[in-house]
């Protein structure tokens, strides 16, 4: 038996391999990004790289939630009456999410999630990326910071957040998610790199977020 | 300065073999050579000198930059080979820690290095595209991938080839010298049927034309803290890398040409 060629895709091994081989030019940081510091090191433009980009959405209220929104309204009496029981439970936790309407669309959930991130972690630029690396909901407009998140959680291998700072006083904080429609990852600037205390409630907050009623 | 990274996605492939032999073999052409360990295991240190376990390092620096680079460059007997070994610093599990973390100081690193005009900086990194391995790619200018002419090590080049397409968002300069084999056991079926199997899978600019052979004379150079060149009947082996550091050499004058990478 073949030892070799029936364990890998010949074809996918030769598309990666010419990707490799094929020069990229470097960009310099912009002007127009605001959200990052000129002394960061280590995101380039997603223009200038061969592999597939999530791309920012320019109107986060237009954009298709990924497989969430697919299903069709439905009641959610749970999710946010939820967070917020678990949010009182915790001691250094900031108010709760205020109580959505009983039918809720999941981008509304998320935008009340948005806002108590906001609000209580003082976390800015927030997205959140779907398992495939599409935007499910953005508001940072950064495709670079997109690149970065997705990048990290798929070297973090599962073991939980990743943060890496991206200016003087702002950090990237990187929290993969498992929920019932798969792994998402929600990605923030925050003032300084969260205590694992504070990942797990934003963590459970999110889970509850985005799981079904 | 051309800084050069030596990884591979599997461990045991003979990544310190060839990046301390190559290193030799840069500098006895006359380039100014650092030969850098950023592999925990600290290989490079064991295979050249006695005082790996006491001499400060790489992980030192990535802990403490202040630290001056003279404390960290060890000379050789050869003018023109230095090394930087792994070093002491406690958190060794540094070259497991979260991906981007130590870019900056990696970076740093570099820039130190350069300051002080070496022509070529080969880096022996950790097996596998995660941690301090993964700052290291995403710093260096070129890469090489030793890989053992087995079925095993092949099976992993498509996660391999994967992990670097996502280095490069971080990286976009990085120049993909191409993958090396190493091991390879002219005697052995399985081995030169893998080594031709990956011939037919990568592009052949992907390749370099040298391997380098599995040889017990590479276990009696790092028993004596050699690079094999220096063993009295290392001459053949010295040819091999020699040709190898004459197709490195010729990868990188091509990209220079165009314009891939930016001279310092």
């Amino acid at each position: 038996m073949d030892p070799i060629n029936p364990w890998l895709d010949p074809a996918e091994v030769r598309h990666l391999a010419e990707q490799l081989l094929r020069p990229v030019t470097p960009t310099r940081l912009s002007a127009a990004d605001p959200g990052f510091d000129p002394s960061f090191v280590g995101f380039t433009s997603p223009e200038s790289v061969a592999a597939p980009a999530p791309a920012p959405a320019a109107e986060p209220e237009q954009q298709a939630p990924a497989a969430p929104p697919q299903a069709p309204p439905r009641e959610t009496e749970a999710p946010h009456r939820k967070a917020e029981t678990n949010l009182s439970a915790i001691s250094e936790s900031p108010q709760p999410p205020p109580v959505a309407p009983s039918r809720t669309r999941f981008l509304e959930r998320i935008r009340i999630f948005r806002d108590w991130l906001a609000k209580n972690f003082h976390a800015t630029d927030i997205f959140i990326l779907d398992r495939e690396g599409k935007v499910i909901f953005d508001e940072s407009g950064h495709g670079r910071l997109h690149f970065m998140a997705r990048n990290l959680a798929l070297a973090s291998r599962g073991s939980g957040n990743i943060h890496v700072k991206v200016g003087p006083a702002s950090i990237l904080e990187v929290i993969p998610c498992e929920t019932p429609y798969g792994r998402i990852v929600l990605g923030s600037i925050v003032p300084e790199a969260l205590p694992a205390n504070h990942v797990q409630t934003i963590t459970e907050v999110l889970i509850q977020t985005a799981s079904p009623a | 300065m051309i800084s050069i990274a030596i990884s591979s996605q599997k461990g045991g492939v003979g990544k310190t073999t060839l990046s301390i032999n190559l290193a030799h073999a840069f500098a006895r052409a006359g380039l100014s050579t650092l030969l850098v360990d950023a592999d925990p295991q600290g290989s490079v240190g064991l295979s050249l000198t006695r005082q790996s376990r006491l001499l400060s390092g790489f992980y030192d620096f990535l802990a403490d930059p202040a630290i001056p680079m003279e404390r960290l460059i060890v000379p050789t007997r050869l003018e023109t080979f230095s090394l930087v070994a792994a070093g002491q610093a406690s958190d060794y599990e540094a070259g497991n820690g979260s991906s981007g973390s130590h870019l900056a100081r990696v970076r740093a690193f570099l820039r130190n290095v350069s300051a002080r005009r070496y022509d070529i900086c080969l880096i022996d990194t950790a097996a596998g595209l995660f941690g301090v391995t993964n700052d290291v790619i995403a710093s260096a200018d070129a890469l090489i991938l030793p890989q053992q002419a087995e079925p095993l090590g092949i099976r992993s080049v498509p996660k391999l080839l994967e992990g670097l397409n996502r280095l490069r968002i971080i990286n976009p300069r990085l120049n993909v010298l191409g993958v090396c084999l190493t091991m390879l056991q002219q005697g052995l079926a399985v081995s030169t049927e893998a080594a031709s199997t990956l011939r037919q899978l990568l592009p052949e600019e992907m390749l370099f034309q040298t391997a380098i052979p599995r040889d017990e004379i590479y276990i009696r150079a790092s028993a004596k803290g050699l690079p094999v060149g220096v063993l009295e009947d290392g001459g053949g082996a010295e040819t091999v890398f020699d040709s190898l550091r004459a197709e490195v050499q010729a990868k990188l004058g091509k990209s220079r040409h165009q314009a891939h990478i930016q001279p310092d």
